[in-house]
């Protein structure tokens, strides 16, 4: 590889993207608009759940427990129901999420000593949510009244890397794997084909430029790029959101980096075999954004898919970029924790790079 | 000379073919290019120019044969090539964002000329080019001549022993065509050989030698003169007010190849190698002034490649309108019409009166507002001033009421490809609300006149350049339009095609249309009744061949080109332009 052929791409390269304002806006503002999106949009904390309560007791302990619901904060009080068919309709609008049925002669049951039955209603529509909803439920209900009993066994749940169990630090780590496979393989893949579309390509190939000049000469300035967007994201998750920072920087920027080119590489792969603008886009979308959402483990764990599933997270690199943001931002691992990852993610990126500069070549058919 | 072989061509090519999935774009082609020479490859768009072009710089494979450049073979040894030749592809290929300066500096930086041997050649180059106080300027804001000359510059950077250029003067002024040409003759003083693709036949005099391409193959191969020669004592021209008497002598001729009238003038063209047979001769003397002319290369091409079959005589009589037209009867009137795109001004005060019948032709480079204001005219762009009446339409005011009384054919010839040419008619025929016995009778009428029987059923993509033209010809002239508007109609078809479209739009101008052609071919602009020169937005002439000639008191005999760049210089001289658009 000419250094000095390489350069001249380079330079070429810098030159027009920094003088293409889409480009500039593309790379600063959808990155950004993307981490405040889904760091707020997405949360899969359950809090303020609608309640409705029909109580056919109307006693001070009904009362006292249909207050224990709403003083424990994770349920608000939309109604008070009369009958059963208030409750049935409630639910079906989506009034209310959940329904605490508290039968007659509760409170003189409870005043027997005996146990009395109350019944929760819950909309399994959103099965994750409904399912965490119902366990607090019964976490109240278990609480209510109970005299001390000794249990033989005692549970001490103690939550790591998450204590508090926000889900904005497991959604902005996630995300960072998410906006590098979104924009950078966009960014790169235009801009190829915009000179297959314009023509200036043949120019290219009528020259002493060797395909793999021309393809790193076009990486190095996108990468840079992409990089930029890296940095900007993750400070904005450390400042902004709050995500706290358990692991090595230079670490997480280190693998950041090979996997910024690997993305950035998959673009070029596209442009490599696309002709026009428009087919570069959306092949570039659904092979990078789809996936990096569906099967990456930012929203879905990878453990809980299907086997087959699983094994075609594989193809995708964002999936090891999630586990290694996570595994460094939250769990504060290292390489000797995380090595099979990189080692993946290292050879993923030399694959493209191969294949893009195999497939380019200086021939117009 | 550079190369690794034996041979002394610079450009050898062994029976070369290339085809495109079953489409045979380049058949048998043999060439023999020597050192230091300047090479023309002549043909219509279509022809294979470009795949050949595309394999002498070896980045495109042959599929059949082999070739050799500078000695090298271009599928073994591509990198020997590609190192050492300029190629200039077809269309602009400069990046728009980067300065003049960036953009030869990137062409230098990836062939390795840096430090003063770049300098110097850079300062010589811009100076040549006239661009040396242009230097910090985008690329993109320079006018089409100007990148030409930048392309061809970025080209030279190397002092490259051979410079192929895939359409040099396509979209560019004459005024820049004179100066790249002339550019050329200066580089070829190192030595180096040259090779270039034209449609333009008048081009090819600058050229040492000659081939005529079309199909895919090469029809001839000589030097212009000679090529010339070749169709000496086949051309003749009669002088007639009789044109109907002359068409009964000519109707059904095995010897005629080619009929066109120009004005009064009917331009004659034999079959090669024939000679016109005394009865003609002595019938066309009674009706008129008979005289032979020498042969124009688009001659000799037309003779090359006409049909077998007699060739049918033009079934009309040409019409010149009346000279005495009264604005009552002018179906286009435009006052200070002006277009602008934001700062750009693309059509420029230009007023313009044209009566019923007329051929009206707009010739001018790309970029010189012809398509703009025809597309004022037809209501599909606001101009931002003027007043423009168009088949007795206020443009601005009703364009609705308008559209109903034009026709448009666009560029692009807007049709459906996968539509047959019968849907084709049917579904245009709707659009103008043409419905039930008159749509039938509205086909059948175009059909006829425009030569479209019998292929009612083929689907559009399967016809040829020139057939495609014929039928958005037909569609857009189904409701009978008072003007017809015709926008770069022969570009991509071949001369024969193109010779027998014209005859198609006198005999609808015969008919009472007005009808306003654009075109880049200067030569299209004899089957014109008037001709409107556009330069930079501006009509800066218009009248008939004559009239113009008159008009800067020029010689009988003066070409078109020649009559065009004197009025730009002239146009020049009155207002310095800038000579750059934004």
């Amino acid at each position: 590889m000419n250094r000095h052929r390489l350069m001249a791409v380079v330079a070429k390269e810098s030159r027009e993207i920094i003088r293409d304002p889409i480009t500039v806006g593309v790379s600063v503002l959808l990155p950004l608009v993307m981490l405040f999106l889904f760091g707020y949009a997405i949360s899969l904390d359950v809090e303020d759940v609608a309640l409705g309560v029909l109580d056919q007791d109307k006693s001070p302990a009904s009362r006292a427990l249909s207050d224990s619901f709403v003083q424990s904060g994770y349920f608000r009080l939309i109604s008070d129901f009369k009958t059963v068919d208030e409750v049935e309709d409630a639910l079906q609008r989506g009034r209310v999420k959940m329904t605490l049925v508290i039968p007659p002669r509760f409170h003189a049951a409870l005043v027997r000593k005996e146990s009395p039955a109350v019944q929760i209603l819950v909309d399994g529509t959103y099965s994750a949510t409904a399912l965490v909803a119902a366990n607090y439920a019964q976490t109240i209900v278990a609480g209510f009244r109970q005299p001390a009993r000794p249990s033989p066994i005692q549970l001490e749940t103690r939550v790591w890397y998450n204590a508090p169990m926000r889900s904005v630090n497991y959604v902005v780590p996630g995300l960072y794997a998410v906006i590098l496979m979104a924009f950078p393989p966009l960014l790169t893949a235009l801009a190829l084909v915009r000179e297959k579309e314009s023509g200036s390509i043949q120019q290219i190939f009528a020259s002493p430029l060797t395909p793999a000049e021309f393809i790193v000469g076009k990486l190095i300035p996108y990468g840079l790029i992409a990089f930029a967007q890296m940095i900007m994201v993750i400070s904005l998750g450390f400042f902004w959101f709050q995500v706290p920072f358990q692991g090595n920087l230079g670490f997480l920027l280190a693998t950041a980096l090979i996997f910024v080119f690997c993305t950035v590489g998959i673009g070029l792969l596209v442009s490599t075999i696309t002709r026009s603008q428009l087919t570069a886009m959306l092949l570039a979308l659904i092979i990078t954004l789809m996936p990096s959402f569906l099967f990456s483990g930012f929203l879905f764990p990878i453990f809980t898919m299907p086997y087959v599933l699983q094994l075609y997270t594989t193809l995708f690199p964002a999936r090891y970029f999630v586990e290694l943001s996570r595994g460094i931002v939250l769990k504060g691992g290292g390489l000797e924790v995380l090595w099979v990852n990189v080692a993946v993610l290292l050879l993923y990126t030399l694959v493209v790079f191969w294949l893009a500069a195999w497939r380019f070549r200086k021939k117009v058919a | 000379m550079a190369g690794g072989g034996n041979t002394a061509w610079i450009i050898e090519a062994q029976s070369i073919g290339r085809r495109f999935g079953t489409q045979n774009v380049l058949a048998d082609i043999k060439l023999q290019i020597s050192e230091g020479e300047i090479f023309g490859l002549l043909g219509p768009d279509g022809a294979g120019k470009t795949t050949l072009m595309q394999i002498l710089a070896a980045i495109l494979d042959p599929t059949e044969g082999a070739c050799r450049v500078l000695g090298f073979d271009t599928v073994k040894q591509t990198a020997s090539i590609t190192s050492r030749i300029g190629y200039m592809s077809q269309g602009f290929t400069l990046y728009d964002r980067l300065t003049v300066d960036e953009n030869l500096s990137f062409a230098a930086g990836v062939r390795g000329i840096e430090g003063s041997v770049f300098q110097q050649r850079r300062q010589r180059l811009l100076a040549m080019a006239g661009l040396t106080q242009f230097g910090g300027r985008r690329a993109g804001n320079l006018s089409g001549g100007m990148r030409k000359k930048l392309s061809l510059c970025s080209n030279l950077i190397h002092e490259p022993p051979l410079l192929l250029l895939d359409e040099l003067s396509l979209g560019v002024d004459p005024v820049s065509r004179r100066e790249l040409w002339q550019m050329l003759r200066e580089f070829r003083e190192s030595g180096a050989t040259i090779v270039v693709t034209t449609p333009y036949m008048d081009e090819a005099d600058y050229c040492d030698r000659l081939a005529l391409l079309d199909h895919g193959q090469i029809l001839a191969l000589d030097s212009p003169d000679a090529l010339r020669r070749r169709g000496e004592g086949t051309v003749f021209e009669l002088t007639t007010n009789r044109a109907k008497e002359v068409l009964k002598v000519l109707t059904d001729r095995p010897e005629l190849s080619g009929l066109q009238w120009l004005g009064t003038v009917l331009h004659i063209l034999l079959r090669s190698a024939t000679t016109l047979p005394n009865d003609i001769v002595q019938a066309l003397q009674n009706l008129g002034q008979l005289q032979p002319v020498p042969a124009s290369l688009e001659d000799v091409f037309v003779q090359m490649t006409a049909p077998e079959s007699a060739v049918q005589a033009p079934a009309f009589v040409p019409s010149s309108p009346s000279p005495d037209s009264t604005a009552e009867l002018d179906v286009v009137q435009l006052k200070g019409v002006t277009c602008r795109f934001g700062d750009f001004t693309a059509v420029d005060n230009v007023s313009l009166n044209v009566p019923a019948g007329e051929v009206f032709g707009f010739l001018g480079p790309n970029g010189a507002g012809k398509t703009t204001l025809i597309r004022a005219m037809c209501a599909l762009l606001k101009p931002a001033s003027g007043e423009l009446r168009v088949a007795g339409v206020d443009v601005v005011k009703e364009p609705m009421r308008l559209r109903s009384r034009i026709g448009y054919m666009s560029q692009r010839f807007s049709l459906y490809t996968e539509l047959t040419v019968a849907e084709n008619l049917s579904f245009f025929a709707g659009v103008y609300g043409i419905d039930g016995h008159p749509r039938v009778e509205a086909i059948a009428w175009a059909s006829d006149m425009i030569g479209l029987s019998g292929m009612e059923d083929r689907k559009v993509q399967e016809l040829s350049a020139a057939l495609r033209q014929r039928l958005a010809l037909a569609c857009s002239v189904l409701h009978r339009p008072a003007v017809l508007f015709l926008d770069e109609p022969t570009s991509g078809v071949d001369p024969v095609s193109r010779q027998r479209f014209w005859q198609l739009i006198q005999s609808l101008a015969s008919t009472g249309m007005a009808i306003f052609v654009t075109t880049h071919y200067l030569e299209e602009a004899t089957y014109c009744h008037r001709l409107g020169l556009m330069y930079e937005g501006r009509l800066i002439a218009a009248g008939s061949i004559p009239a113009l000639r008159s008009g800067l008191s020029m010689k009988e005999a003066t070409r078109m080109e020649t009559i065009f760049m004197a009025y730009i210089d002239r146009e020049k001289k009155a207002a310095p332009l800038t000579e750059a658009v934004s």
